[in-house]
């Protein structure tokens, strides 16, 4: 750590001073991020809180992170850099910047960074910096995340690192130039304004609290923010065994011909150091499902995080331990001007996934199962025939299952390894009230999660139809053909699907995790989300939560007694275990397996809906 | 002569305060029996009468009126220790409880578990029906299949249903007609209906009220019918109130027919305490510290009246009514202190508790507490605790803080204790700022309200941390929230949806609206006991717009209101959107009734409290300050010896029963009628 001024670097750190900025900083984020779910416009933003907070210092070294969406908080600082050398010599205070660039490090182009130099004392001392999911990035597609985008310049607009004002005034023509280039211009504006409040709020509370505790002190502490995450991290990691582990996982396609394409991820362990590479990887392919290097370093960095105590902060100190490596050219570090539009969900989940099932090798019992990748989330738009007015709405509801860990069975409404249940749904009443939508059906989907000692937390099936005209329906994802996997013994969980119907359920097409489709009038949007990866072996669930979870219908008997080795007697309500059946059931199926697998699945296309999807071949009416 | 008494169990003493029509205003702690609460409110009465040379008689044929606050409707949700409920749903939907908002709030925490659900998947039955947004009838309802549900119900030995339908606020008529026909299927069963509890768009929260209504119903009724047969054979002539979420009391009655308004209240009543223990004041923004055994609670009093929030959640599930606006933190004065894996001083959660207590206690406990640290820097006294009550050991606390904190760290017991006291601090710091500045509240236009039997040793070094210049410290501060009670009004709160865009919003429906929901809540308060004159009723939206009472201007209603958002927007977010159209969702009523004021026990006011002479202090002894890092010589008060009109300048330690009160070097302490004020140094 390099000293800081004056003999203050030399005497030990104040525990006390030290404890008290650790929450203190932790507080500002804080109060960065409810001012942008207080004022943002985009139910994405204020609803699904789809985005993060952060401060860094002026090396550009994250000090204190915001507890936002995971895959947001592991490569900031690389969008930060770029600005940071963009304008180099040439950052004044009251400056703003924004960047939306996978070129510049940004996760993909949805994603916009807006950042902020906040200078105390004339000195440029530190970054205030905000990352939103924008509702649209102006793409051909009415969506901002387009697997069917060819390159870079059909997903949308890019910001390269750009001043968009200076002296805390927003030049006009900018920002004309960015709104006249999206949809849903007034919204996108709304949202843009609540970010600058939330950066400008993290200036202002660093600058108070140099104020008080003078500018020498808050850097010579803010450093000792970052030692107290590098000792802590330091000490977990290498209390994890030394090794090269390796994971395959398996991106469903892109929709345009392309299917279970492989991810590997080999993951070293050295003393208190993590290593992750890609090598081995499926070169890039067509369509928006690419990664750049900034999503590459966050899902290669995520999964690790999990493994360790979720008090240590996310910053500087701590991101210092893990390292990515992702080999150009191939679906984790497309070259240009290849396409990353889905980049954080698809490929980053499948790339979590495969690092993921890595870990399970390293550190069984700190790992979560394979959870939901970020299938079955649509976006529907369309024209209110009634008002001629166009709407558009992405639905959460239908959100995938979370997996199983040693000590806890999985939550519903997962969404994605990205987003980690970090994600609000809007009510369907909302929902309902605000778009010409009618839901008929959101309730969890049985049998559809993995079994284990802990269940994975369970899909739902998500029935919408369209009230005032015909809906587009934009859907981007993966886990369909490739559901989560299992842990210990843990089986996969279903895998997602979607399908479109006549009111009387006639005239049914199925569609792959990637497609746009149209909804008329006469027909309905159905989705079966997929749980979450089951973890421990089945044999070993307590025999009375077996028959609880039968009597709530999370699955049927044969499972009960197949699966779980679980025999029931009776009905309904008094469902009971036959503890001798059970007991001899269990020795039996014990016996006939041997060995529980590490890590379930083995092999590409191992999900209940693969059939139905072969092909690839997005459906286009 | 007329006496009012509130009542606030805790899970360690139940509360008493006591006024009377000579201003007499006393405080009573008796230990509290958690297995039958009752039994300590009728001990504790008993011991009131007897403190004022009455039988219970005699002094229950003078009380007017008892304020009560429970936390056995609390208990129950925490706990999970109601029947077993069941719940009718739109058919499709049964997992609303289960599937929440989506969000987890951990995202790291890979260990997490979910909050579960009160009634299980298995009792929460689906029936074909649906309304739209716009209230029309899309399925009807299938009545056969609430027969259906009843008899699983039967089966399951369900005597109390939850009823919640999709937009049932648009269109009440299956849910009321569903609860009909379960009345004749299930006799005898408790039915809450969702659109009766909360009548507000969002499913989850509205079930969520509905299903927390249904489960805690059937104890808390218990419990309360027994409580007003107690005192109704002992001679209490009206029933009595008890208090909300919401800061205001209600009638038994009243709160029974939607429970989930009570299972927020415990720490609800300290905002009325600090509101008439400023009021004198007129600060735009009064924090309220309540620092107790095992945690500290923060909220405040905005113009008069308790902040509020509607995203509560108890137990992990949401009531979406409001509540008192409270944050907590884990750490009061046995909260442990301890070192961190990364060498951070931390201060709780973990908690010595009452047993084994502190390590000065002498009753084995070894962890260094916050009140340990207290004897160590010499601001609690060893011989002065409780009024001398419990002596502390200060051995015992020093090696306590040696053998943990100061030997690890390289450092002197006295500057580890101070370490324990500047975290504490700065985390009861954090919790005010969340709870103002993160509301858009500046705390230095605000007085700092401190209470419970730990707040007067902190109060003043938060409130400097945070530019606030003016402290108040209420008389019955170690019991504020049963002082609270004392001084509470009856509040209620009712709410419609009407739905609509400012452009298009036709005033006299929103008129016709509103005066139906004035009628409803006037004639509720008539029922309650108040008269014309003590009733008054407000409406409101999110922000606090204000809508003027009595019939809307058509030409310009719709504007003024629009108008007012906008401003209101400007003044919480720091910006506003004239240029987008505003919508409007919810219409709200506020009604009160009004308690007469307890009489004041001395005159009040700067004329007649004449400035007199301070006696001298009791003894001086240095205390270790922990920012300075030095002793200072302090001198030391009993509180019962400082009368209105006295000042005392620090530094001082004022030295009362129930609680202790720290002043730093220039601080002017003010002891008034009401409160002690302190002025702080600048």
């Amino acid at each position: 750590m390099e000293a800081t001024q004056g003999s203050a670097a030399w005497e030990p750190a104040d525990p006390v001073t030290l404890s008290v900025l650790l929450h203190r900083l932790e507080g500002v984020v804080g109060e960065m991020v409810q001012t942008i779910e207080h004022t943002a416009l985009s139910p994405l933003l204020s609803l699904c809180r789809d985005f993060s907070c952060a401060l860094y210092d002026a090396d550009c070294r994250q000090v204190c992170m915001g507890a936002g969406l995971p895959i947001h908080t592991a490569s900031l600082n690389l969008v930060l850099r770029a600005i940071d050398r963009a304008f180099a010599g040439d950052i004044r205070d009251g400056d703003l910047f924004l960047c939306n660039d996978p070129q510049h490090g940004n996760t993909h182009i949805a994603d916009l960074v807006a950042a902020c130099p906040v200078f105390i004392a004339g000195r440029h001392a530190f970054w205030s910096v905000a990352r939103g999911h924008q509702l649209d990035t102006g793409a051909a597609d009415p969506s901002s995340i387009t697997p069917t985008a060819e390159n870079r310049w059909q997903e949308g607009m890019a910001i390269p690192p750009l001043r968009l004002g200076r002296d805390d005034t927003v030049r006009p023509d900018l920002l004309e130039l960015y709104l006249a280039n999206v949809r849903y211009r007034e919204i996108l504006h709304g949202d843009l304004l609540a970010m600058i409040g939330s950066i400008h709020t993290g200036r202002l509370r660093l600058r108070e609290i140099a104020a008080e505790m003078s500018l020498a002190g808050l850097q010579r502490y803010a450093d000792e923010v970052i030692g107290y995450a590098d000792r802590r991290m330091a000490a977990e990691i290498a209390g994890m065994p030394d090794g090269t582990f390796h994971g395959v996982a398996w991106l469903d396609g892109n929709g345009l011909g392309d299917e279970d394409v492989p991810v590997r991820a080999s993951v070293t362990i050295s003393g208190d150091r993590v290593h992750v590479d890609y090598q081995g990887s499926s070169p890039q392919i067509r369509g928006g499902v690419n990664s750049g290097i900034g999503t590459a370093v966050a899902a290669g960095t995520c999964p690790v995080l999990y493994c360790v105590p979720a008090d240590i902060p996310h910053n500087e100190g701590c991101l210092r331990h893990i390292t990515v490596h992702a080999p150009a050219g191939t679906i984790c570090n497309a070259d240009f001007p290849a396409s990353t539009s889905c980049a954080t969900v698809a490929p980053g989940d499948v790339m979590q996934e495969a690092v993921n099932k890595a870990l399970a090798l390293a550190v069984p019992g700190r790992v979560l199962a394979g959870s939901s990748r970020a299938g079955n989330i649509p976006q529907f738009t369309g024209v209110d025939e009634r008002t001629g007015r166009e709407w558009s709405v992405m639905i959460f509801n239908n959100a995938g299952g979370g997996g199983a860990s040693a000590a806890t069975d999985g939550w519903p409404m997962f969404d994605s390894l990205s987003t980690s249940g970090g994600m609000r749904c809007a009510p369907v009443e909302q929902t309902e009230l605000l778009f010409p939508v009618l839901f008929e059906w959101c309730e969890i989907e049985p049998g559809s999660m993995g079994f284990g000692q802990r269940l994975g937390g369970p899909g739902t099936r998500c029935s919408i139809r369209p009230v005032a005209g015909t809906m587009e329906c934009i859907l981007f994802g993966d886990g369909s053909r490739n559901p989560p996997h299992g842990v210990a013994g843990g089986t996969p969980a279903a895998g997602c699907i979607s399908y479109v119907e006549n009111h009387d359920g006639t005239g049914r097409r199925g569609y792959p995790a990637c497609a746009h489709m149209w909804i008329g009038p006469g027909e309905r949007w159905m989705g079966i989300s997929t749980g979450g990866g089951g973890y421990g072996d089945p044999l070993l669930r307590p025999p009375d939560l077996v028959a609880d979870d039968v009597r709530n219908e999370l699955y049927d008997r044969a499972t009960a007694t197949g699966i779980f080795g679980v025999v029931l007697a009776g009905d309904g309500l008094t469902l009971a275990t036959d503890l001798a059946a059970t007991a001899a059931q269990r020795e039996a199926l014990g016996a006939a397996r041997g060995a529980v697998p590490a890590v379930s699945p083995d092999r590409p296309a191992a999900g209940r809906w693969a059939e139905a999807t072969e092909g690839g071949r997005a459906h286009r009416d | 002569v007329a006496v009012r008494i509130g009542i606030d169990i805790g899970g360690t003493f139940t509360d008493f305060v006591v006024a009377d029509s000579h201003g007499v205003l006393s405080v009573w702690k008796e230990d509290s029996t958690p297995a039958d609460p009752v039994r300590a409110v009728l001990h504790g009465l008993e011991a009131i009468a007897a403190q004022r040379g009455q039988d219970l008689a005699a002094l229950m044929a003078q009380v007017e009126l008892i304020v009560h606050g429970t936390t056995i409707a609390t208990n129950t949700l925490i706990e999970r220790t109601g029947p077993v409920a069941g719940l009718l749903c739109t058919a499709g939907f049964r997992d609303i409880l289960h599937l929440r908002d989506g969000y987890k709030s951990e995202r790291f925490n890979i260990r997490q578990p979910h909050p579960g659900e009160l009634i299980p998947r298995s009792l929460r039955r689906p029936v074909q029906e649906r309304i739209s947004a716009a209230g029309e009838i899309i399925t009807p309802l299938r009545e056969a299949d609430v027969a259906a549900a009843a008899a699983i119900f039967r089966a399951a030995g369900v005597n109390t249903v939850a009823v919640a339908f999709l937009w049932s606020v648009a269109n009440p008529a299956h849910e009321v007609r569903a609860a009909e026909v379960l009345a004749q299927q299930l006799p005898g069963a408790d039915v809450v209906c969702s659109h009766d509890v909360l009548p507000e768009m969002r499913e989850w929260e509205r079930t969520s009220a509905a299903a927390i209504s249904a489960y805690v119903r059937p104890r808390l009724r218990g419990y309360l019918s027994r409580l007003e047969h107690e005192l109704a054979s002992r001679g209490l002539r009206r029933p009595p109130l008890i208090v909300q979420n919401n800061g205001g009391c209600s009638s038994i009655r009243e709160l029974l027919s939607r429970p989930v308004y009570l299972v927020a209240s415990g720490p609800a009543a300290a905002p009325a305490a600090a509101r008439r223990s400023s009021a004198h004041l007129k600060a735009g923004t009064v924090i309220i510290l309540e620092a107790g055994g095992t945690s500290t609670e923060v909220s405040t009093l905005r113009h008069g009246e308790p902040g509020v929030t509607r995203s509560a959640q108890v137990a992990g599930q949401p009531l979406g009514v409001a509540a008192v606006d409270v944050t907590s933190i884990g750490a009061g004065g046995g909260s442990i202190g301890w070192i961190d894996p990364g060498g951070a001083l931390r201060v709780g959660p973990a908690s010595a508790g009452a047993v084994p207590g502190p390590a000065c206690y002498g009753q084995g406990g070894l962890a260094p507490t916050v009140t340990d640290a207290h004897v160590v820097l010499g601001t609690l006294a060893p011989d002065a605790f409780l009024a001398g009550r419990r002596a502390l050991d200060r051995d015992r606390a020093v090696a306590a803080i040696r053998e943990n904190l100061a030997v690890p760290l390289g450092t002197a017991p006295e500057v580890a204790a101070a370490g324990i006291i500047n975290v504490l601090e700065a985390n009861m710091v954090a919790a005010i700022r969340e709870i103002s500045v993160g509301r858009g509240i500046d705390p230095r236009q605000c007085v700092l309200a401190a209470g419970g039997g730990a707040g007067g040793l902190h109060a003043t070094r938060v409130a400097g941390q945070l530019g606030i210049r003016t402290v108040v410290i209420p008389l019955q501060a170690g019991a504020l929230c049963a002082f609270g009670m004392l001084v509470s009004d009856v509040r209620h709160e009712d709410v419609a949806p009407l739905f609509g865009q400012a452009g298009t919003l036709p005033a006299d429906s929103v008129d016709a609206l509103l005066a139906k929901m004035d009628q409803t809540a006037v004639a509720r308060l008539a029922g309650e006991g108040f008269g014309e004159q003590q009733i008054s009723v407000r409406h409101a939206h999110e922000l606090t717009i204000p809508v003027p009472t009595g019939p809307l201007n058509a030409e310009t209603a719709v504007a003024d209101l629009t108008e007012a958002f906008h401003r209101a927007h400007a003044a919480a977010f720091s910006y506003a959107r004239p240029d987008v159209e505003v919508e409007f969702l919810h219409w709200r009523v506020l009604s009160a009734g009004t308690q007469p004021e307890p009489e004041s026990p001395a005159p009040h006011g700067e004329s007649a409290a004449l400035p007199t002479e301070i006696p001298d202090p009791v003894a001086h002894r240095e205390i270790f300050h922990p920012v300075r890092r030095e002793p200072v010589m302090t001198a030391v008060y009993q509180a019962a010896d400082i009368a209105p009109g006295m000042d005392v300048t620090g530094p001082a330690v004022l030295q009362g029963a129930t609680t202790t009160i720290l002043l730093d070097e220039g601080d002017v302490l003010r002891a008034r009628p009401h409160a002690y004020e302190i002025e702080l140094s600048p």
